[in-house]
C-alpha cells in the first residue's frame, strides 16, 4: 500500500475548479458515502474539489477536452480509480483525440506509477486502438532497466503482450540475453527466455543449444534457482516419456555430478540429483535398491546439511519414493505369484 | 525466576502482540488518512483485511453492535443491481466515487452507466458480510453470479468489471470465490476456467497471472484455491501436484518469496502458506523460521504486520501476517480456512446459510432472484440510503 501525494504537482498555481471561470456552468457532484459510513478517507481539499467536478462531468456525459483535462488531475490524485480512466478512454474516443499524444502522457504516468495495474491496463488499450506497438518495447525496456527493476511484473507481462500480439520476437532473445548477463539471478528474464523458445519451438536442436548455455550459466553461478529451473524446464521439452525426462540427455547428468564430485551442495543441485535418480529408480523397477539408496542418502545430506530449512521436505521426499517402490514391488510379486498360478 | 536473564532472552520467543493488532486493525474501520486517497476505490479491501483480522484475533467482539450495523450497512450501499435491460454489471462497488449525493433522478439515472460491481470489492463484501454473521437477505444471488459470468473472457479468465479492466488469475481467483460463497456458478464457464488456469502453469511449476507470465506465488495461491473452490483440485495429477509442491516450499528463505531470487515479504506467509494448505503440503514448512521472520515485521508500537522489518505496517500484511502465523497453530488466533481466505468460523456460517437454501426451495428460488425482487432492488440499491437497506 503506497501512499499519494499530490503536493509537487498542485502547489504552484493551482486554483480549485470551483473558482475556475470556465467552470461555472457545472455543479459540482458530492460523494454519497451513506448516512453512516466506514474506512472514510479524510479527503484534502483537492481531491474533493476535483472529484467533485468529476462526478458533475460523469454525470453529465460530457466528453470534452476540459472533461479530459480534468481527468487528468482525478487520475493524479488517484491513479488506480479504474472507473475514470474507462471515462477517460470514452472521451478520447468522442473527441477523437490524438493517441500519440495520449501514450506520451501515459509514459509519464507509468515512469511514476510503474506497479499500478490501471495505467498498464490503459496503455494496452490504447495501443490497441492505435494499432501500433512501435513504442511498447522501448517503455518496457526503461521500465526494467532505468527504473531499477529488472524483475517488474507489470512490464514483463505488458512486454509479453505486445510481443504476442504484434509479432514482436525477432529481437528478444538477445534482450534477455543480456538481462541474464547482467544479472543470472533475474528469474523473470529466464522465463522471458522460456517464452521466446517456446514460440520458436523446442526442437531437438534449441533444447541442445539451451541445455548448453544454461550449464554455462550455472558453471558461473551454481547456487542460482532461477538457472536451475530453466534447465529442467528445457529438459521437460524434450518429449518422450514424461518420468524419464531429466534422463532424456545424458551430458546434463554428468555435469550435475561432476558438480558433486568437485565438493559443490548447493541445494538446487542436490535437488536436481535427487529427482534425476529417484527417476532412474523408478524406471529401472527391478535392481533399483542401489539408486534408491543414492536418494534416500541426497535426501538425509539435505535434511541435515544442506536445506535444513525443507528437512520435513526432504523427508518427506524419500519417504514418498520408498511407498512407490515398496507399491511396485508388491505389484510385482503379486504378478509373479499370478503366472506361477497359471 | 532463577533463570538467568540472558537465557530467558534466548528461549522465549517474541510474543504476537495481539490487543496492539487488534486496535490497530480497528482504527483503520473509523478514519483514513489523506494520504491514503489512492486507495479510495479498493475501501472493501481495507473493511475486509480490518473485519476479517480482527476475527482471527479471537476479537470480533471489540465492533460494537452500531459499528457492526454501519459496516453492514455500508456494504450493502455498494451493491449494484442492474435492471432488466442493463448490462450485467451487479456485485459490488469497493468505494462511492461514482455515487453523488442528489436528489435529481436524472442524474442518478446518468450515472448508472458507470457504476459496476467489481470482482476483488465483491468478493471482500461478501466475505466481510459472511464474517459478520449476515444472513444476506439483501443480496440476490443471481444478479451477482451473473456479473460474474458477464465478466469470464471466451478464453477462461475473468475481468474485474465490465468495463475498464484487465483480465488475470487475481479475478478468477475472485470468481470462485464469490461463486463458491453464494452457492451457485449460473453461467459460469469451469471448464474454460480449468483450461486458463493450467495454461497458466509454467515449466518450474509455479502459475503465471496469465499464460507465459512469470509465475508468481500470489497467482499461485489463486490458480490452486480456485480449482479448490470450483472442485477441480482433483484433476491435477500426482506428478503434478508433486512438482507444484516443490516449487512452493522452495520459496521458503525463512519467511517466504513470491518468486525465485526475490525477497521474503510477510505476505506470502499466507500466499505460499495457503497455497500449500490447499496441497496438504504446509507441514513440509519450517514453522519456527517462519513465525521468526513475521515477527521480525511487527510494529511493537502500534501494532501491525509490514512486509518487511522496520517497514510500514498496513493493513493488508497484517491480516496476511495474523494468517500466516494461524497455519502454524499460533496460540490465541482461529483457524483460517486457505482458500476463501476467511476463519473457519465464517466459512461454518457460510455452510450454514448452503444447507438452508438447499433445503428450503422457496428461499433459494428468492435468493435466485424472481424478478419482482430484483426489479424492486433496482430502484435504488446503489446507495446505503436505500428504503432496502433502512427497511431491515
Amino acid at each position: 500500500m503506497s501512499d499519494s501525494s499530490d503536493d509537487e504537482y498542485f502547489c504552484t498555481d493551482w486554483l480549485p475548479y470551483s473558482e475556475r471561470k470556465d467552470w461555472e456552468d457545472i455543479k459540482p457532484l458530492e460523494q454519497d458515502d451513506g448516512p453512516n459510513p466506514v474506512v472514510s478517507i479524510a479527503y484534502s481539499q483537492k481531491f474533493r474539489d476535483v472529484f467533485d467536478y468529476t462526478r458533475a462531468i460523469i454525470a453529465k456525459g460530457e466528453k470534452s477536452r476540459r472533461a479530459l483535462d480534468l481527468t487528468t488531475d482525478a487520475l493524479r490524485l488517484n491513479p488506480a480509480n479504474y472507473t475514470v480512466w474507462q471515462y477517460r478512454r470514452d472521451i478520447l474516443r468522442e473527441i477523437e483525440a490524438d493517441l500519440n499524444v495520449e501514450l506520451d502522457y501515459l509514459g509519464e504516468v507509468i515512469g511514476q506509477n510503474a506497479k499500478n495495474y490501471q495505467v498498464w491496463h490503459h496503455r494496452r488499450v490504447i495501443v490497441e486502438m492505435l494499432n501500433d506497438p512501435s513504442n511498447e518495447l522501448e517503455l518496457t525496456k526503461n521500465a526494467l532497466d532505468n527504473d531499477g527493476d529488472a524483475k517488474n511484473y507489470h512490464a514483463w507481462q505488458h512486454r509479453q503482450w505486445a510481443i504476442k500480439t504484434f509479432n514482436l520476437y525477432d529481437d528478444e532473445l538477445r534482450y534477455v540475453d543480456r538481462l541474464i548477463c547482467e544479472d543470472q539471478r533475474n528469474n523473470s528474464a529466464w522465463n522471458q527466455r522460456f517464452f521466446v523458445l517456446k514460440h520458436l519451438g523446442f526442437t531437438p536442436e534449441v533444447i541442445q543449444r539451451e541445455l548448453v548455455y544454461t550449464m554455462n550459466r550455472i558453471r558461473i553461478i551454481k547456487n542460482n534457482e532461477s538457472a536451475w529451473n530453466f534447465l529442467v524446464g528445457v529438459l521437460r521439452q524434450s518429449g518422450g516419456d514424461d518420468q524419464y525426462q531429466l534422463n532424456s540427455h545424458p551430458e546434463v547428468v554428468e555435469f550435475s555430478e561432476e558438480l558433486y564430485n568437485a565438493g559443490n551442495r548447493s541445494p538446487y543441485l542436490l535437488a536436481f540429483l535427487i529427482d534425476v535418480y529417484q527417476e532412474q529408480a523408478l524406471h529401472q523397477k527391478a535392481n533399483n535398491e542401489q539408486l534408491a539408496r543414492k536418494v534416500f542418502t541426497l535426501c538425509d545430506d539435505m535434511a541435515t546439511k544442506h536445506d535444513v530449512i525443507r528437512r520435513k521436505y526432504w523427508q518427506y521426499v524419500a519417504s514418498h519414493l520408498k511407498s512407490q517402490l515398496d507399491k511396485e514391488k508388491q505389484q510385482q510379486q503379486q504378478y509373479q505369484e499370478t503366472e506361477k498360478g497359471h | 525466576m532463577s533463570h538467568h536473564i540472558d537465557m530467558e532472552d534466548a528461549i522465549e520467543p517474541e510474543p504476537v502482540l495481539l490487543s496492539k493488532h487488534a486496535k490497530n486493525l480497528l482504527r483503520f474501520l473509523h478514519l483514513l488518512p489523506a494520504r491514503m486517497a489512492s486507495h479510495d476505490n479498493t475501501r472493501s479491501t481495507i473493511v475486509f483485511f480490518a473485519v476479517c483480522g480482527l476475527d482471527v484475533l479471537n476479537s470480533l467482539h471489540l465492533i460494537p453492535p452500531k459499528l457492526r450495523e454501519d459496516i453492514i450497512n455500508w456494504t450493502y450501499g455498494g451493491l449494484v443491481a442492474p435492471r432488466e435491460n442493463e448490462k450485467r454489471c451487479g456485485g459490488f462497488m469497493g468505494c462511492r466515487a461514482m455515487v453523488p449525493k442528489t436528489d435529481d433522478s436524472e442524474i442518478l439515472e446518468c450515472i448508472r452507466k458507470y457504476q459496476w460491481g467489481h470482482l476483488a470489492m465483491t468478493y471482500t463484501s461478501v466475505a466481510v458480510l459472511a464474517t459478520l454473521g449476515d444472513d444476506f437477505s439483501r443480496l440476490d444471488r443471481k444478479s451477482i453470479v451473473d456479473g460474474v459470468a458477464a465478466v469470464q473472457k471466451p478464453e477462461g479468465s475473468f475481468s474485474a468489471s465490465i468495463n475498464g479492466s484487465e483480465d488475470d488469475m487475481r479475478f478468477v481467483y475472485c470468481a470462485a470465490t464469490i461463486c463458491h460463497m453464494l452457492d451457485y456458478w449460473g453461467d459460469v464457464n469451469k471448464e474454460t476456467m480449468f483450461q486458463f488456469i493450467m495454461q497458466s502453469l509454467r515449466y518450474d511449476y509455479g502459475f503465471s497471472q496469465e499464460f507465459e507470465g512469470e509465475a508468481h506465488g500470489g497467482t499461485t495461491f489463486c490458480a490452486l484455491a480456485a480449482l479448490q473452490l470450483s472442485g477441480q483440485l482433483h484433476r491435477l495429477d500426482d506428478n503434478t501436484k508433486e512438482r507444484i509442491k516443490r516449487w512452493l516450499v522452495f520459496r521458503q528463505m525463512d519467511g517466504f518469496q513470491g518468486r525465485p531470487n526475490k525477497p521474503v515479504d510477510t505476505c506470502y506467509s499466507f500466499w505460499i502458506g495457503a497455497a500449500l494448505c490447499i496441497l496438504d503440503g504446509f507441514e513440509l514448512t519450517d514453522y519456527p523460521k517462519n513465525r521468526e521472520y513475521i515477527l521480525s515485521t511487527q510494529d511493537k508500537l502500534v501494532g501491525g504486520f509490514a512486509k518487511w522489518p522496520q517497514a510500514t505496517p498496513d493493513p493488508f500484511h497484517t491480516y496476511l501476517g495474523l494468517c500466516g502465523l494461524s497455519f502454524t497453530g499460533e496460540p490465541g488466533l482461529s483457524a483460517v480456512q486457505p482458500s476463501l481466505n476467511m476463519s473457519m468460523a465464517a466459512y461454518a456460517h457460510l455452510q450454514h446459510l448452503h444447507e438452508l437454501w438447499r433445503n428450503n426451495s422457496d428461499l433459494a428460488h428468492l435468493k435466485l432472484g424472481s424478478k419482482g425482487s430484483t426489479a424492486n432492488a433496482t430502484q435504488t440499491t446503489t446507495t446505503s440510503s436505500s428504503p432496502l437497506i433502512s427497511a431491515q
